[in-house]
């Protein structure tokens, strides 16, 4: 083993270097998996769930940068006695705390790649997503490393890991939560990132992390070269800031095209592609609602899944659901979706109408199998509890339109 | 009065943390042999010799070591690789063997690997070199400290307390070995009678003045020429 070998050996032991990776990994790989939709995945949410993990990997990553610092500095009367260049210590400590940091991030992007291809049947892999994550964890870790070379206290080391938090946590103008790490929370299945504005967001950290090391390296050497990369970086940083904030404007997120996958029977299913795996469940839950509505105005033979921000108005048999995950009961919560749809929310919504209301709600509760809801009016829920399913059904078809605009009375419900 | 042939020339030397004088301006010069420097443990006795070994810029005032003015990078840098510190309660790498914690100042001394061989012979460390640092008795941890700090042969040495907590028996060993580390020492102690007997020159350190006090060596004939 060479010299400068053996040294980073010794430098990665006495830091816990083989300790931290394991740590932050986890740490990273719960934050994304926290972030990522559950039973759904695709890739541009992939990397917002990188970006939510690199919003807590970062803080923790400058802490411990910190604390290596910290530890190092205790070594100065050997590493700044030296022959060698000054910078070849904090040099040398920068290149383990950044090999730390990217297997670990190496580890969380291998997770959460790992979940989404399991899933994945929409959009396609960026790479300049993650990059973009990892230049922008770097950037943490050095500047916790140099807030610890600057200040080497111990409590510069929480400082550091409060202060970056609240960087990604509270950002001082609502332009800057394009600047890395971006707050896009969640991608929706219908929206893509913009390439343009990862590879920007890359830039800026390269340019950050660039200019933090050089300028460091100046006041550590004096060499009057390391100016050329310094102001090189600064304006890279200056440049891409100013882009940034001109798109504050501009939705960080863009429609994405995208082809149906469907199921065609009994009904006809039609959901995001990324959401194929919920159709056998979709049409198990929502065919009997269609058989209960068979014969009336709200009669559906397709249902099609929309964007969040879409509501068309339903009709021609054709009715609308809105999922943005496959959380437990999205089945039926779609099935609740078709149903309220049912109703004239103006009517529905009107105080006057509200003993009607209660009414279309007892009706809901059976096309939706739920339990009845209590009725003041037991008489009319005695009558509809002891109906067969073809009574009501030929019930519905009588009332749909006292049903739909909430205005059925309890004598809709005395037998005849 | 200052000789040319002084290692380390302060003149007016001041150093100042925020607005308190840790040093107030002073002027003195160090020859060779070894120089005792008594002092209350504080920022003030560090902050001196870390200035003293280029670590920290002086406030104010120039100062030379080895030729060099040290106030200017460039000095700094050519006069490094020439001196040596031992900070008081100095750190190590821990679950580290003693050789291995040379090794690595050595790399930073840049001198050849045998280097570390010979200084572990040289200050009775060869048969620990394969124990652990935290193994280590403390006489045996100071020489493995002071085996790093002077791998490289430095011409000067600073050693902050290095005889704290070491037993009587064992400091009349390391005495001579701390003697013989280079042509000039500056060693601090807490007393000034720690120093008293085997440094050549004294200085007190009294609210943030340096003053030369008394220091009686021992008899030449009583200190054995290096280890």
């Amino acid at each position: 083993m060479s010299d400068l070998g053996r040294v980073l050996r010794i430098d990665a032991r006495r830091t816990a270097l083989f300790l931290a990776v394991p740590a932050l990994a986890f740490l990273g790989a719960v934050a994304a998996w926290r972030a990522m939709l559950p039973g759904v995945a695709y890739w541009d949410d992939a990397v917002a769930a990188l970006f939510s993990s690199v919003c807590l990997l970062g803080p923790a990553s400058a802490g411990f940068a910190a604390w290596v610092a910290l530890r190092e500095h205790r070594l100065d009367y050997l590493r700044g006695l030296t022959a060698r260049s000054p910078a070849l210590g904090p040099l040398l400590d920068l290149l383990l705390l950044g090999i730390v940091t990217l297997c670990a991030y190496a580890v969380v992007a291998a997770v959460v790649a790992a979940k989404t291809m399991i899933h994945v049947e929409a959009g396609h892999p960026k790479p300049i997503g993650p990059l973009a994550g990892a230049l922008t964890l770097l950037v943490y870790t050095v500047v916790g490393y140099l807030a610890g070379r600057l200040v080497p206290r111990l409590p510069t080391v929480p400082a550091v890991a409060v202060v970056t938090y609240l960087w990604a946590a509270a950002r001082p103008e609502p332009w800057a939560d394009l600047l890395p790490p971006p707050g896009v929370g969640h991608v929706g299945l219908f929206a893509a990132l913009r390439t343009e504005l990862l590879a920007a967001q890359a830039l800026w950290s390269f340019g950050l992390g660039a200019v933090l090391v050089t300028g460091y390296l100046w006041a550590l050497t004096r060499h009057a070269w390391l100016a050329l990369p310094t102001v090189a970086a600064a304006g890279v940083v200056t440049g891409t800031t100013l882009w940034l904030h001109g798109q504050q404007r501009t939705p960080a997120v863009v429609p994405r095209a995208f082809a149906y996958s469907c199921r065609q029977w009994p009904l006809t299913v039609c959901v995001h592609p990324g959401l194929h795996t919920a159709l056998p469940s979709l049409e198990a839950a929502l065919t009997p609602l269609a058989a209960r509505l068979s014969g009336t105005p709200g009669r559906f033979v397709r249902i099609e899944h929309r964007p969040d921000n879409d509501f068309p108005r339903p009709g021609h048999g054709v009715v609308y659901i809105h999922l943005s995950d496959l959380s437990p009961g999205y089945a039926h919560r779609a099935a609740q979706e078709i149903e309220i749809s049912l109703l004239d929310a103006r009517t529905c919504g009107d105080p006057r109408h509200a003993v009607g209301a209660r009414y279309s709600a007892l009706v809901s509760a059976w096309l939706l199998d739920e339990g009845p809801p209590r009725l003041d009016d037991a008489v009319a829920a005695r009558a509809f509890a002891r109906w067969d399913e073809q009574r009501r059904r030929r019930w519905l078809h009588t009332h749909y339109a006292r049903y739909h605009s909430c205005t059925l009375r309890g004598r809709d419900f005395h037998e005849r | 009065m200052i000789g040319d042939f002084s290692a380390i020339v302060a003149r007016g030397l001041g150093i100042r943390r925020s607005r308190r004088w840790l040093l107030r301006p002073t002027t003195f010069e160090v020859t060779h042999g070894v120089v005792g420097l008594a002092g209350p443990a504080g920022p003030a006795r560090s902050a001196l010799l870390e200035t003293l070994a280029t670590l920290r810029s002086p406030s104010t005032g120039d100062l030379e070591v080895l030729g060099h003015d040290v106030t200017r990078r460039a000095g700094r840098r050519a006069v490094r690789a020439r001196l040596g510190l031992l900070p008081a309660r100095f750190a190590w790498a821990s679950g580290l063997s003693t050789h291995d914690f040379v090794a690595y100042a050595s790399y930073y001394k840049c001198t050849p690997r045998r280097a570390v061989d010979a200084i572990l012979e040289r200050f009775g460390l060869s048969d620990a070199a394969a124990f652990e640092m935290d193994m280590l008795p403390q006489d045996l941890r100071l020489r493995a400290g002071l085996a790093a700090t002077c791998v490289h042969e430095p011409e000067v040495v600073f050693l902050d307390e290095p005889l704290s907590g070491i037993g009587d028996s064992e400091r009349e060993e390391l005495i001579p070995l701390l003697r013989g580390l280079a042509p000039a020492v500056v060693v601090t102690a807490a007393d000034p009678a720690e120093l008293t007997g085997w440094c050549d020159r004294g200085f007190s350190m009294v609210r943030g003045r340096l003053i030369e006090s008394p220091c009686v060596p021992l008899p030449r004939a009583r200190v054995p020429a290096g280890v």
